[in-house]
Formats: C-alpha cells, structure tokens, sequence
C-alpha cells in the first residue's frame, strides 16, 4: 500500500458523486444505504483525529425526529390517517397522516446521507491537501489559506502565552468582560507578527513579478457569465432541459475565465503526488455508480409516500450502483500507526 | 467602465444569493414548475451559488496585491478560525458563536473587500480545520462574506458611543439574518417541495407560513441567543479592537505612500 493513501483528486469524484447522488434521491431505502456505504468507507479509510467526533446516534435521532414531526404536523395529505388535532388551530389543525410522517423521515435520512459523505471526507482527507486543491487563479487566496492555517497553532500557543501572563498579575476570568485583556494583547501581537512576515515576504520578492493586474474583458465576462446562470437556473426551475443548457453555457464561461486568470500564475509543486491505480478504480467506480444511476432515470431515485404509502421501488441497478461507492473501503484501508 | 462592472457584479451576486436562499418560495409560486426541475433544485441551487461564490472571490482577489494584505488577512483569518475552536469546544449559549466579531469589525476598519474576503476566508480555514467541508459550505461563506463586504459601507462616525451603538445594531441584526439564512437552505430537505405541491391551494404564501413556523419553533431562541452574543461581545471588546486595528491600518498606509499622493 502506498505511503499516502488514495489521491485527494480521486476522493474529491467519490464525494461529488455520492453527494450528488444523496441529493438526487428521494428513496429512503436508497438514502440509507448511502450512509451505510458512506460509515463504512469513514471506518475503514478516515483518521478520527481529523475533524470532529460527531455523536451519531444522537445526530442522527434529532434529524429523524425534528424532520418527521415537522412535516406530519404541517403537510395534511395522504390516505392513511392517524389521528387529528382541531381544525381551529393554525397551520397544525387537521389530520396527521402516515404518509407525512414517512415523507419527512425521508427527507431527514436524505439529510444525514449527505452528512455521513462529508464526515468521511473530512477525516479522510488531510488540511495540506485540500489546501493545495485551491485552483491556480485564486494563488493569492491560496497564500492567505495558508498562511492562516499554518497560524492556527501559533496563535493558540499566544493566547496561552498571554494567559499565563495575565493570571500571574492575578488575573482571572469570571465573565465575558474578562476576555478583553486576552484578546487585546492576542490582536496586537497578531497584527505586529503579520507586519514581520509582510517584511520577510517582501524581503524574498514576493508580489515582484509583474503586477497581477485584472485581464481585460475579465469584468465583462464575469458579468455576462453570472447573468446566463441566473438566467438559466431560473428557465430550469420552469421549464427543465432549455434551462440546463443556459445554466451550462454561463458556468462553462465563468470556469474558462477562472482557467485563463490561472495561466497566468507560474506554479511549481515541491512533493507531487503519483496518481495510482487505486485512485483510478476509485474514480471510475464513483463514475460509474453516477452514470449507472442517472442512467436508470432520476425518476427511479425518486419515491413520494403520497397519497398512500407504500414500500420504496429498490431497484438491483441503482442499489448495485450505489454499493460500488464502497469500493474504497476495501482499495486503501487506513493502517494503524502508518506515516503521512 | 470598469467600476460600474463591478458594482454590477456585486448587485447581481445579491440577487443570486437572495433567489438560492429563497428558491423554495420561488418554487412554490409556480404551480407549472417542471417536476425534473423540482428535482435537481437543490443541486442546481447550490452550483450556482458556488459559481456565483467563485466569480466574488475571481473579482474581489484584485484587493491582495501586497504582502502586507495578505500577511494581515491570513492572520487575522487565523485569530477568527481560533476564536471558532474556542467555540466548537466550549459549546457557548445556545447559537452564539464569535466569529462576527472578527469579522464585522474587519470590514468597518479595512473597508468593504477586504470584510468580503475576511469572511469568506474565514469560514473557509475554521471549515478546513473542524472538519465541515461540504456542500453547505459555499452557503456559509456567502453569507459571511457579505457580513464583512456590508460591514465596510457603515459611516464612521467621530462620537465612540454612537460608533459601538452602530456596531452592536449591525452585529445583533447579522445575527438574526444570517440563522433566517442558514436555514433556509436547511428547509427544503426538511419539507419537501413535493409536499408543498400536495397541498391543495398551496403557493408561496403558504410556504412562507410554514417556514415562519418551522423557524420560530427550531431556531428562533438560538437565533436570539447568537444575536445577543456577539452584540455582548462587540460592547465588551468593540472599542479597543476597532482602535487597535486602526492604527495598523495607519501603519499601512504610511509605507504606501504614494497612494493619497497620486
């Protein structure tokens, strides 16, 4: 197994995929296997460290519970009636359905699907890399990323340092008032450290080269682009496919501007990573299970309990398709005590 | 020319922003909406609202040109995202949370971009940190950046009282907004737009009745407790912060000296 693990590219198709899949379907039994497959490849590939330990079982209880009573106090439709309060009483007056409660059950596991993937990809995928994600057009952004993060620490031992410093003149916290002498000194060391390394960067040339100034046309373009999107996202709440295709051609001119403004910037990677055959199976599988599933029709993700329950259609295809995203679960398992 | 453009970009950046949050509502009013639309709503929403997020941050990047701007911004990033660990650890009083502070007055000092960029940047770096990457997270960023971008267009005025006075109005009213937000985007996985369309005589008045609901029974109160917090905070660390920050500001402005100039 390599050093370090599966590439950030390949993890970043999985999520897209099984996010977008989480936010296509309709169908509880599909929602619930996506938070399957999405646990199982958070066991086996992630690194608890990273990120926060969410208490699941209790996440997971409230979403239900809020989502389900909410939507069958509220939605007064369906066959299969339970019980009723006063119609007298505003907006929760009328019969509570069974058909609501299992609409809004389903909407809470659609929910906690797409938690479940971003959970794994948290602790899957360290800081540095996704740092480095960050498109060559935005390179002075990517800086700024980067020099906070690698801040982080550093101010966090300030503020201890600072601390110290103020309970040895015997200070203490009581109240909210009492963090002002904290954060004051934290603030103006802070800003005195980012004048020194303004100075160092200046001293190693950085922002010598030629100006980064804005392309011609690259206003107008911008402009022109988020126009057609609107436009298009508009047209495709309304009418479907003439609409996809406006909204496609505004995000194509908004993503070529973006390449053009990254040419611009010389770029050189210290460590690259090596793409290898694990990450293309992953990334064919997540591929696949995306086509597979669109291919099926986005009607068969769907499912309404309305207007009388029934059981979830679980077709073999969408569920097959579904299951190859825990593929990597088996490819790069995370070992214990391995280096990064 | 050029200044116009931008203005525009900006204006429409408010309209998107608005129609992704409030696309529920949109939905709602038109009863001839496409069902495969209704569909791909989420997802499309939040493309474009991510592109809407990437054409911002393409505009707002002519603003770090020097290595002070970005040395400044990222460690200001830094003592922000701290300020959320601090949050994320110690659970505070319901929905309150520090991090407008930072933000709020980064805008009001170094002016309306570089607030955008500071709160965008922010809710990027603690969401790198704590682990919350994920689809809500373009919906973060555009709403606090616009926290700090609307933050740099408050008048400064000379008296210190009527200045905090300004500050904690704007503070308490962000803090409302941005839960009113946030929830929204919530919202349409909680209640469907199906369920809507089910409703006989449904429209957008309707759903805007039940979203008043569902807010005031879910989050009202954290809203309300995350107002309070950062109007506190702002009353209790406003004033030096604002005055700290100013004078590095002058500090700035002193070595470009060929700014005011010409």
């Amino acid at each position: 197994m390599a050093e370090r693990g599966c590439d950030l590219r390949a993890w970043i198709v999985w999520a897209g995929a099984a996010s977008v899949l989480a936010m296509l379907t309709r169908n509880p039994l599909y929602a619930l296997l996506l938070i399957l497959v999405a646990r199982l490849v958070d066991a086996a590939c992630g690194r608890p460290e990273r990120g926060i330990a969410l208490p699941w079982a209790r996440l997971a209880l409230v979403v239900l519970l809020l989502s389900a009573i909410f939507n069958g106090l509220f939605v007064h439709t369906g066959e299969t009636v339970l019980g009723r309060l006063p119609e007298s009483w505003p907006l929760v007056g009328g019969i509570i359905t069974l058909e609501a409660l299992v609409y809004g059950l389903t909407t809470g596991l659609v929910l906690l699907a797409l938690l479940a993937i971003f959970v794994a990809f948290n602790h899957i995928v360290p800081v540095s890399d996704l740092v480095r994600l960050a498109p060559r057009a935005f390179h002075d952004l990517g800086v700024v990323v980067l020099v906070a993060v690698t801040y982080v620490p550093e101010t966090v031992r300030h503020l201890s340092q600072v601390r110290e410093a103020q309970a040895i003149r015997g200070h203490q916290i009581r109240g909210l008032r009492d963090w002002q002498p904290l954060l004051v000194p934290l603030l103006v060391g802070g800003m005195e450290r980012a004048m020194g390394l303004a100075e160092a960067m200046v001293a190693r040339g950085y922002g010598a080269a030629a100006s980064r100034a804005q392309q011609p046309g690259m206003l107008l373009g911008l402009a022109v682009g988020l126009s057609l999107t609107l436009a298009g996202w508009l047209l495709a709440l309304w009418r479907g496919a003439a609409g996809w295709l406006l909204f496609a051609a505004g995000a194509l001119l908004l993503v070529g501007l973006l390449w053009r403004q990254g040419r611009a910037v010389a770029h050189t990677q210290y460590r690259p990573h090596p793409w290898q055959p694990a990450d293309t199976a992953i990334a064919l599988a997540s591929l696949l299970a995306l086509a597979l599933a669109l291919w099926q029709g986005v009607s068969l993700m769907g499912y309404t309990p309305y207007p009388l329950v029934q059981l979830p259609p679980l077709s073999p295809i969408v569920g097959g398709a579904l299951l190859l995203l825990a593929l990597p679960a088996f490819l790069c398992p995370q070992h214990q005590g391995r280096h990064v | 020319m050029s200044k116009s453009l931008s203005a525009f970009i900006y204006g429409l950046s408010a309209v998107i922003g608005i129609a992704a949050f409030a696309y529920p509502f949109i939905l709602a009013s038109m009863p001839e909406a496409s069902a495969a639309g209704a569909q791909a709503a989420p997802l499309m929403t939040t493309a474009l609202l991510g592109l809407c997020l990437l054409a911002l941050l393409i505009e707002v990047q002519g603003e770090v040109v020097s290595a002070k701007v970005v040395a400044t911004l990222g460690m200001l990033v830094a003592l922000a995202s701290v300020l959320r660990f601090v949050e994320t650890a110690i659970p505070g009083p319901g929905g309150f949370s520090p991090i407008f502070v930072p933000i709020i007055l980064a805008g009001y000092v170094f002016g309306a971009r570089f607030g955008f960029l500071m709160g965008a940047m922010t809710l990027l770096v603690s969401a790198l940190l704590t682990g919350g990457v994920g689809p809500w997270l373009p919906y973060q960023m555009f709403v606090s950046a616009w926290v700090g971008f609307s933050a740099g267009w408050l008048p400064h005025p000379r008296n210190p009282r009527l200045e905090m006075g300004l500050l904690i109005a704007f503070g308490v009213g962000w803090g409302l907004l941005y839960g009113l937000l946030t929830n929204l985007y919530f919202w349409p996985f909680f209640i469907g737009e199906t369920a809507m369309r089910y409703q006989p005589g449904g429209g957008a008045v309707l759903a805007l009745q039940r979203y008043t609901a569902f807010y005031l029974a879910s989050s009202l109160l954290w809203d309300l407790l995350r107002a309070a917090g950062t109007g506190l905070l702002l009353l209790v660390a406003g004033q030096p912060v604002v005055r700290a920050l100013a004078r590095f500001r002058d500090r700035f402005q002193f070595s470009l000296a060929e700014a005011p100039g010409g």
